[in-house]
């Protein structure tokens, strides 16, 4: 057992309003720059969509991630041979008008027009030419354009729907969509670092954090192509590769990543695994049916002495396994287990799960009455709005068990919430729900607190970084000792 | 006594020293240094090659008149002194090259040499022995395939055909950095001339190539049989190779880039244009 720990990320869909503040604070930060207008490394997409880049999803489009070849897991964008072949052109790389093209507005011209008979407009303006340009497309069409014929009835993830079904998530009155905010999955068998030709992409031994080395980076790439989630993105103006850092430099500070910080609803959850590293290449590996329950036990109880015994072993300082102990990523991926990864079938082992959302609640109108309750109380999963294997497809592998579990639990603990609360659904038939959903009254309760009144302490718990530990291990603390100054490139020194 | 010997005995070993560089080791020099330079022209009392047979060269003409040739063959006939422009005469036009590791002293050696090579009735300078038989077609068979590297040469120096093409060689023709060989028989007089010439070539290129690598004699009977035979068909080596050259390049470069757009020829296509586009052919 080789345990490592990873900062872990739950998103809580149901709680999601498509505010898009988590993208906007990252932007502020991150993405402000020459190079990086099209990048949006926090992105929010509309669920039937094709998202952004336009159909990442697709791998028979994009080939990114892994698949399983005569046993072994192989990236499906990139070979020795490939690299090679690939040289001069990489054919599975998204294109600038597949992202957006970035564009501003002419404000100036509203104030500096000559005077005339109409109203002053401000025009679009590229952001990457400075030309006036015609708008296509945005880092979120499918929520600008809802229900747009074009591109909700595109998404990747209604294959195995039946026309029926397709035709009813678009119909009026049926018509149904969530949110799915996006950020880097921290991946535990990233295929963007296993891609990489000059060994610039890196996984943070103590925290899990994927990285672009800049000064190494020297933009094959090919990370971009092999990223299955499409989050690595190449800034044009310096030739590098940019991705999503999960905000380090904040989490090293104590402070939780800007989108996290920001969010409105309170979606997101951040904190620590422990996971057994050993065992990366058997699980990515798995059948695709199984893919979700082997991710799931590569995650490691932080209370179980043995797994303390190991992770100190393996350097993870006491108090990461403390944080890991008090972590609710934990909770919502291994113990409650209505957390699951975002399209495990690419095989990167994601670390970033997501709480799958609950359809809105179907009613019977007879006459006057709506009628709210059917005699089987989870009908309304099967026969959701959103069909189950919408779900199964993104969440699942295509496999709906796993989302099903979810959905009934989720659904029993708002019955039982219900009838603590309101007390117009009896204990008994809650009881029977939460019993038909495998969970225990104390576990609702639970579930129900961490979702609903959940603290800024209880959504972030971040571990200490421990970076002088970690630094320590790369460079001896001792040739800087006696350095002074400000500034990484060129220290302080007197004279012009 | 001791300590007589110890300065008696320096003097001695240095006074046997100097009296045996004196004349043998001066003489095997200018040997050494005529068969490097001048034997693959002439002979001494071997015939004719490109240049005059030397044997009793004094006799021809005086001392002061071969210095000065020896020297500075070109500016001699420069001045068109009468010997000197019978001798370019019958050497079909070939100029003796002016060597600029002469000197005076070398040669007086080298005329030295000659007046004591020309008594003797046998001279190690008499040429090379090269057999008389007529060539065969095996020979000549033998001398293309060396000339085109078909077989490499036993010195280990490098195949003609790196810098030389000769008529009929086929494909792209030879290297064009010598002379086309087509009629080198001619030019260089022949069967025991061209012999001696390969046999130690002065040129200063070919000289630095083949000085360690050596042509072998039967290597040089069968290149002399394929020379000979090359010069029988006449003419000469007319491939434009240059052009040829720039041609075959610039076609190479078109059925190349042909073939990586179409090895890539989807690399412009681009998944959300291509897909707005379908649903509206498939809507309208």
């Amino acid at each position: 057992m080789n345990v490592r720990s990873q900062v872990s990320m739950v998103f809580h869909l149901d709680k999601c309003i498509g505010c898009h503040t988590c993208s906007v604070a990252c932007k502020n930060i991150w993405t402000d720059r020459k190079g990086t207008e099209y990048m949006w490394w926090n992105n929010v997409e509309t669920k039937p969509g094709t998202g952004y880049p336009t159909q990442w999803e697709d791998q028979d489009k994009f080939n990114g991630g892994w698949q399983v070849q005569d046993g072994k897991l192989q990236l499906r964008s990139m070979s020795k041979a490939k690299s090679v072949t690939n040289l001069f052109h990489h054919p599975n790389m998204p294109t600038l008008d597949d992202y957006y093209h970035p564009w501003t507005y002419d404000y100036q011209h509203l104030f500096n027009a000559p005077e005339g008979t109409d109203q002053p407009t401000a025009r679009p303006i590229s952001m990457v030419t400075g030309e006036p340009c015609e708008i296509n497309a945005g880092p979120n069409w499918d929520d600008d354009l809802g229900g747009s014929p074009v591109y909700a009835e595109s998404d990747p993830n209604l294959a195995g729907l039946t026309i029926e079904q397709r035709q009813q998530l678009s119909a009026v009155e049926r018509l149904v969509f969530f949110y799915f905010p996006r950020i880097c999955n921290h991946c535990l068998n990233p295929a963007c670092v296993a891609a990489c030709p000059s060994g610039a992409l890196y996984k943070r031994g103590e925290d899990g954090i994927v990285l672009v080395d800049q000064t190494r980076c020297r933009a094959w790439r090919a990370c971009i192509a092999a990223c299955p989630y499409k989050k690595v993105y190449f800034n044009w103006h310096t030739g590098k590769s940019e991705k999503c850092i999960l905000c380090f430099p904040r989490l090293e500070t104590g402070q939780a990543p800007a989108c996290f910080h920001s969010c409105v609803g309170r979606i997101r959850y951040l904190g620590v695994l422990l996971y057994d590293a050993d065992r990366i290449e058997a699980v990515a590996s798995s059948p695709a049916e199984d893919l979700v329950e082997a991710h799931r036990s590569i995650v490691l109880d932080p209370s179980d002495p043995a797994v303390i015994a190991a992770a100190r072993a393996s350097g993870v300082h006491d108090s990461v396994i403390d944080a890991a102990q008090r972590s609710p990523v934990y909770k919502f991926v291994k113990i409650w287990k209505i957390a699951l990864p975002p399209h495990i079938e690419f095989r990167t082992l994601p670390m970033l799960f997501y709480v799958p959302p609950m359809a809105p609640v179907m009613a019977n109108r007879t006459g006057a009455v709506v009628d709210g309750v059917s005699t089987d109380l989870f009908s309304d999963i099967d026969d959701s709005r959103v069909p189950l294997q919408f779900l199964a497809n993104l969440f699942g592998a295509g496999h709906g068990g796993p989302v099903k579990y979810a959905l009934r639990k989720q659904k029993a603990v708002r019955w039982y919430r219900r009838a603590v609360t309101v007390g117009d659904v009896d204990m008994a038939t809650a009881e029977r729900m939460l019993r038909e959903a495998d969970c225990s009254p104390e576990e609702a309760e639970a579930i129900y607190r961490l979702t609903s009144l959940c603290t800024f302490d209880d959504r972030f718990v971040i571990p200490p970084m421990q970076r002088e530990q970690a630094l320590e291990m790369l460079e001896g603390p001792e040739p800087h000792k006696q350095g002074a100054g400000f500034g990484f490139i060129a220290g302080p020194k007197r004279g012009v | 006594m001791v300590k007589r010997a110890r300065h008696v005995r320096p003097w001695v070993i240095g006074g046997v020293l100097l009296a045996a560089s004196a004349s043998p080791a001066a003489a095997q020099d200018t040997a050494v240094y005529f068969k490097q330079n001048c034997a693959s022209c002439h002979t001494i009392g071997g015939g004719r090659l490109v240049g005059p047979d030397l044997k009793d060269v004094a006799t021809r003409r005086d001392r002061a008149w071969l210095v000065e040739f020896i020297l500075a063959p070109s500016d001699v006939i420069a001045r068109a002194d009468p010997y000197a422009l019978q001798l370019q005469q019958e050497a079909r036009g070939v100029v003796m090259p002016t060597l600029t590791t002469l000197d005076r002293i070398l040669v007086g050696r080298i005329l030295d040499l000659i007046g004591a090579e020309s008594v003797l009735p046998k001279s190690q300078f008499a040429g090379i022995q090269i057999s008389e038989r007529p060539f065969t077609g095996q020979d000549i068979n033998l001398g293309r395939a060396l000339f085109r590297g078909d077989r490499r040469l036993s010195g280990g120096g490098p195949s003609c055909i790196s810098c030389h093409t000769i008529r009929g060689i086929g494909g792209l023709g030879g290297g064009q950095l010598g002379p086309d060989l087509t009629r080198v028989y001619e030019r260089l007089l022949g069967r025991k001339a061209l012999a001696t010439w390969l046999n130690a070539p002065p040129t200063p290129t070919m000289r630095g190539v083949f000085a360690q690598a050596g042509i072998a004699d039967g290597e040089v009977f069968a290149l002399v049989a394929h020379f000979e035979h090359a010069a029988r068909q006449g003419g000469q080596d007319n491939r434009g190779g240059l052009l040829e050259f720039l041609l075959l390049g610039v076609g190479g470069a078109v059925v190349g880039l042909i073939a990586l757009t179409s090895a890539w020829r989807n690399r412009f296509t681009n998944v959300r244009r291509t897909l707005v586009g379908r649903r509206r052919l498939t809507r309208s």
